[in-house]
């Protein structure tokens, strides 16, 4: 049977999660939004994927949450970026160059 | 203030984090049922389609639950361990006669407050002790993406 999915490298939605919440502070419907727009179709993604890896990134330290109001006046979840977040950031941004780099050289050359 | 009263008072219950996570799914789920009525006819068209969108509630409300409840109890222990920490210093301290013992009594009131102020300022969290869980990446490469053909043709090159 084909296998109709699939899955990208671990820690993937964990990176474009960082990257979103790098400039602002955001409810995880905002966080959904934000990625489908910049991922343009290129990438499935289930909304309702982004709730148990938000909890864990919290959980470890990188994302810190607060219960606010939203624009439409209904208490939400705000999400933000923490010190340790910002950190992982960087260095998962600096490993995926290096692996894209290293990938994209290999395909060339074969 | 508002932050630290927050955090000594927040609820910790089971029942307690089951609402908040079903309280924050409903607000994503409503949100885009909203956002594709705009695109349906009826109200459960766009619930329907919303649904399909967001994926299985019930299976990430139990992982978002659990992984909040394990985040918790992890939390609670090692602050209590701290508080008993501080209260074997006072302890020590009130029942012993001789300067050494005194001095092991002050070192754990030291390091119960001190480990109990870090928690709070820094919000440590219990996964920095644990290894990254091996869960696999729940993104697809989309298979019926197409890219724009004229970006690649010859004729704009």
């Amino acid at each position: 049977m084909a296998k109709d999915r699939t899955d990208l490298m671990q820690g993937t939605l964990e990176l474009l999660i960082l990257k979103t919440l790098s400039h602002d502070t955001m409810h995880g419907y905002g966080i959904a939004q934000r990625i489908h727009q910049s991922v343009d179709d290129l990438l499935k993604i289930e909304d309702g994927s982004l709730y148990p890896a938000l909890y864990r990134m919290e959980e470890r330290g990188w994302i810190a949450s607060e219960w606010g109001v939203s624009e439409n006046n209904r208490r939400a979840k705000f999400y933000k970026l923490t010190r340790a977040g910002r950190k992982h950031l960087d260095a998962e941004r600096a490993n995926w160059d290096r692996i894209s780099r290293a990938v994209t050289k290999v395909l060339q050359t074969a | 203030m508002k932050d630290l009263k927050r955090r000594l008072f927040s609820p910790i219950g089971s029942e307690a984090i089951e609402r908040e996570v079903k309280e924050e799914l409903q607000f994503h789920l409503d949100l885009l049922t909203e956002q594709h009525l705009q695109h349906a006819d009826t109200l459960e068209e766009a619930r329907a389609s919303a649904l399909s969108r967001f994926g299985d509630v019930e299976q990430v409300k139990d992982e978002c639950v659990e992984i909040s409840k394990r985040s918790r109890a992890f939390m609670r222990a090692l602050k209590s361990f701290f508080i008993l920490l501080f209260l074997a210093g006072i302890l020590v301290r009130i029942f012993s006669d001789e300067l050494h013992v005194d001095r092991v009594g002050q070192m754990l009131i030291a390091i119960g407050v001190m480990g109990r102020l870090f928690l709070y300022v820094r919000g440590l969290k219990p996964a920095v002790f644990r290894q990254k869980s091996d869960t696999s990446s729940p993104l697809m490469l989309n298979s019926t993406y197409k890219a724009p053909t004229s970006l690649f043709d010859a004729d704009n090159l």
